[in-house]
């Protein structure tokens, strides 16, 4: 889908005094997308979207927002309303005026408030709350307020701080559907910053991950998934095995890695930029995607001799951990069904394959 | 399961209990008994006897001294608490944590000195030939009388309480969480605006407190009102000195003292309820 740019960060940097907490970041925010930010604390994403909200001001770069640039603006002249992981409820005041309070700030009539902040109240399941003290509400109930108190003045873009930090796991996975489903309804733009693999790439249509101040990778869930671009996203991610090697044989179609246990083969189709005769190279392959057998398998181009050192159950699958005669570590995950009928004990010798369609180059960083 | 005396508990606790009795409701048990005495030939006369209220609540210059008094702790409540806001504001949001620490401390230092010593300072600045006068007449205007006027009197009163409210506002303003003030910025609530819709709500309970304690200490103060006010009008705390020298009228005093200490009480109760009454909103309807 072909959608217009609502946010642009163009050359923008960051720092506290000497420390650089975002390093020239240059992206683009989709109208209408749910973007996630994502990384270890410390990363930068929280400066990011302050920045965005006007909380922070850049040290250089420019941030636009519908094309113009909005640097010097205070955040009371943007319309760029945010959710607070502390969630910043006015404790002195009672649901309907906390939900009211932005409309009030902008001079809407007091009739016309109340209707509007009803309405919200109602959308968010909250209107039977609506006179009381933020005190007496639930984790969740005030999860709601703070969303209607941002989305009561209908902006065209949501930014929000790791808002469903504070709840617990069942609470959380129900907020996220809620967040998904009320922004596909309004169609307005939500950058949602997180350290959670989980709510990011259940929500987003993109996901930015930074680390250190710098984007790292942006793409769709699948992309990042399925194709870490650089080695801290595969770590970070941790779903995928990752080797390193020198280049034997390059070509447009074809890579071929000499690894410690072996050569490795990779489809050219998946290339960041050709690599040369002689690089090193590190190719990641998703634990998912790899099979195990007892005997080694012919015709199959990545094959590694291993052994087992441990299982892990997790609901219905189970990750089978093993390890290579040059101590390489490689998960395996499968359903229960499928490791039916392979030995699994440890010190079992076994060889994993897989495609090297399924096997994708990093930028080294 | 009924809460037991337990000797450990009682040996702590049991000191402070010994001096309350023998302090504060003993005395205050014998001021109520001594308003009910009567004075006879300059004797005064163990009694049970309610001429001593009915005199002191039939005579309008006690009612005009309580007006008085009220009046002006109440002015004074409000003028300091005025005063003192822009710099408790200033030194909890716009001071670095060590020029806090450095503005607190100088806020402690006036409690060095004996009240009554800065009020006699106050005597040589605003006296008819004091250094303000001086001063003034260098530029040619004045001499204007300072001293023993309304205006020097709440001079005094805010000599007596405004480094107390500046400390008891600061330390409500600090524990304001700052996520707050942002929330109110990011939804185009303006910096002033937000003093007003944000920090005065969120420090509430703080605010009324420092008032309250700036009504309590000039309610009964008797320095001002006479070292810089000159005794006129007569606040509540004058009047008992004269009551107590015009023939040992103790007992009418007692009157006068019961009257501030019912006072003082009926006005801590409502302000404490008035402090807290914005954290039981929402359940009000």
């Amino acid at each position: 889908m072909q959608r217009d740019t609502l946010v642009s960060f163009e050359g923008v940097i960051k720092r506290f005094g000497s420390f650089t907490a975002v390093q020239r970041m240059d992206f683009e925010i989709k109208k209408g997308e749910f973007l996630a930010i994502m990384g270890s604390s410390g990363c930068g994403k929280t400066t990011t979207l302050r920045m965005l909200a006007g909380l922070e001001a850049p040290s250089e770069g420019t941030i636009r927002l519908s094309g113009k640039p909005i640097n010097h603006l205070p955040t009371w002249q943007r319309d760029t309303p945010m959710v607070w992981q502390s969630l910043a409820l006015f404790p002195f005041l009672n649901v309907r005026e906390n939900v009211e309070f932005a409309l009030k700030m902008r001079g809407v009539g007091k009739a016309e408030r109340q209707r509007r902040a009803e309405q919200w109240l109602d959308r968010m399941q909250i209107l039977e709350f609506a006179d009381r003290n933020i005190a007496q509400l639930s984790g969740g109930q005030r999860q709601r307020v703070a969303l209607a108190r941002s989305l009561v003045v209908e902006p065209e873009i949501l930014l929000l701080d790791e808002p469903l930090s504070a709840l617990d796991a069942a609470l959380k996975v129900r907020m996220q559907s809620v967040l998904k489903n009320l922004q596909r309804e309004t169609g307005i733009t939500f950058v949602y910053v997180t350290h959670s693999q989980s709510e990011a790439f259940s929500m987003a249509d993109r996901v930015v991950i930074m680390s250190r101040g710098v984007i790292e990778q942006i793409g769709t869930p699948q992309e990042i998934y399925g194709a870490p671009r650089t080695r801290f996203v595969a770590d970070f991610l941790g779903s995928s095995n990752i080797f390193t090697g020198r280049v034997r044989a390059a070509s447009p179609s074809a890579v071929e890695v000499d690894t410690p246990d072996g050569p490795l083969a990779l489809a050219g189709g998946n290339l960041p930029a050709p690599p040369r005769q002689g690089d090193t190279a590190t190719l990641t392959v998703l634990d998912t995607k790899t099979h195990l057998s007892v005997s080694r398998p012919t015709g199959q181009a990545n094959v590694v001799p291993v052994r087992v050192i441990g299982e892990e159950f997790v609901g219905a699958t189970a990750t089978v951990y093993l390890e290579t005669a040059k101590g390489q570590e490689i998960r395996v995950q499968k359903s229960h069904d499928e490791l039916a009928g392979l030995p699994l004990d440890i010190g079992q010798e076994l060889f994993v394959h897989w495609s090297p369609a399924d096997s994708h180059l990093v930028a080294e960083a | 399961m009924r809460p037991r005396l337990s000797i450990y508990g009682l040996t702590f606790s049991l000191p402070l209990l010994v001096w309350q009795l023998l302090f504060f409701v003993a005395p205050l048990a014998f001021l109520v008994a001594l308003s009910f005495w009567t004075v006879k030939n300059f004797t005064m006369r163990p009694d049970f006897d309610a001429v001593n209220w009915i005199t002191m609540y039939g005579k309008p210059v006690f009612w005009q001294a309580y007006a008085t008094t009220f009046a002006l702790a109440a002015s004074a409540s409000v003028l300091a608490s005025v005063l003192a806001f822009p710099a408790s504001y200033a030194i909890a949001f716009k001071l670095s944590d060590t020029a806090r620490r450095w503005a607190v401390f100088l806020m402690v230092i006036p409690f060095f000195t004996s009240y009554l010593v800065r009020v006699y300072s106050w005597q040589i600045f605003l006296s008819d030939a004091g250094i303000v006068n001086v001063l003034l007449g260098y530029v040619g205007l004045g001499p204007y009388p300072m001293l023993n006027t309304v205006g020097a009197t709440m001079v005094g009163y805010m000599t007596l309480s405004l480094p107390l409210v500046i400390l008891l506002q600061l330390f409500s303003l600090v524990f304001i969480d700052r996520n707050l003030i942002e929330a109110a910025h990011n939804m185009r609530c303006g910096r002033v605006r937000t003093v007003f819709e944000v920090v005065i709500p969120s420090a509430r309970v703080g605010l009324v407190i420092a008032a309250l304690f700036c009504f309590i200490l000039t309610f009964g103060d008797f320095v001002s009102p006479v070292y810089l006010g000159g005794g006129d009008p007569t606040t509540l705390s004058i009047l008992i000195t004269d009551t107590t020298k015009s023939g040992q009228q103790w007992p009418r005093a007692a009157v006068i003292a019961l009257t501030m200490i019912g006072t003082l009480l009926a006005v801590a109760f409502f302000a404490v309820r008035f402090a807290y009454a914005g954290n039981a909103k929402g359940a009000r309807k």
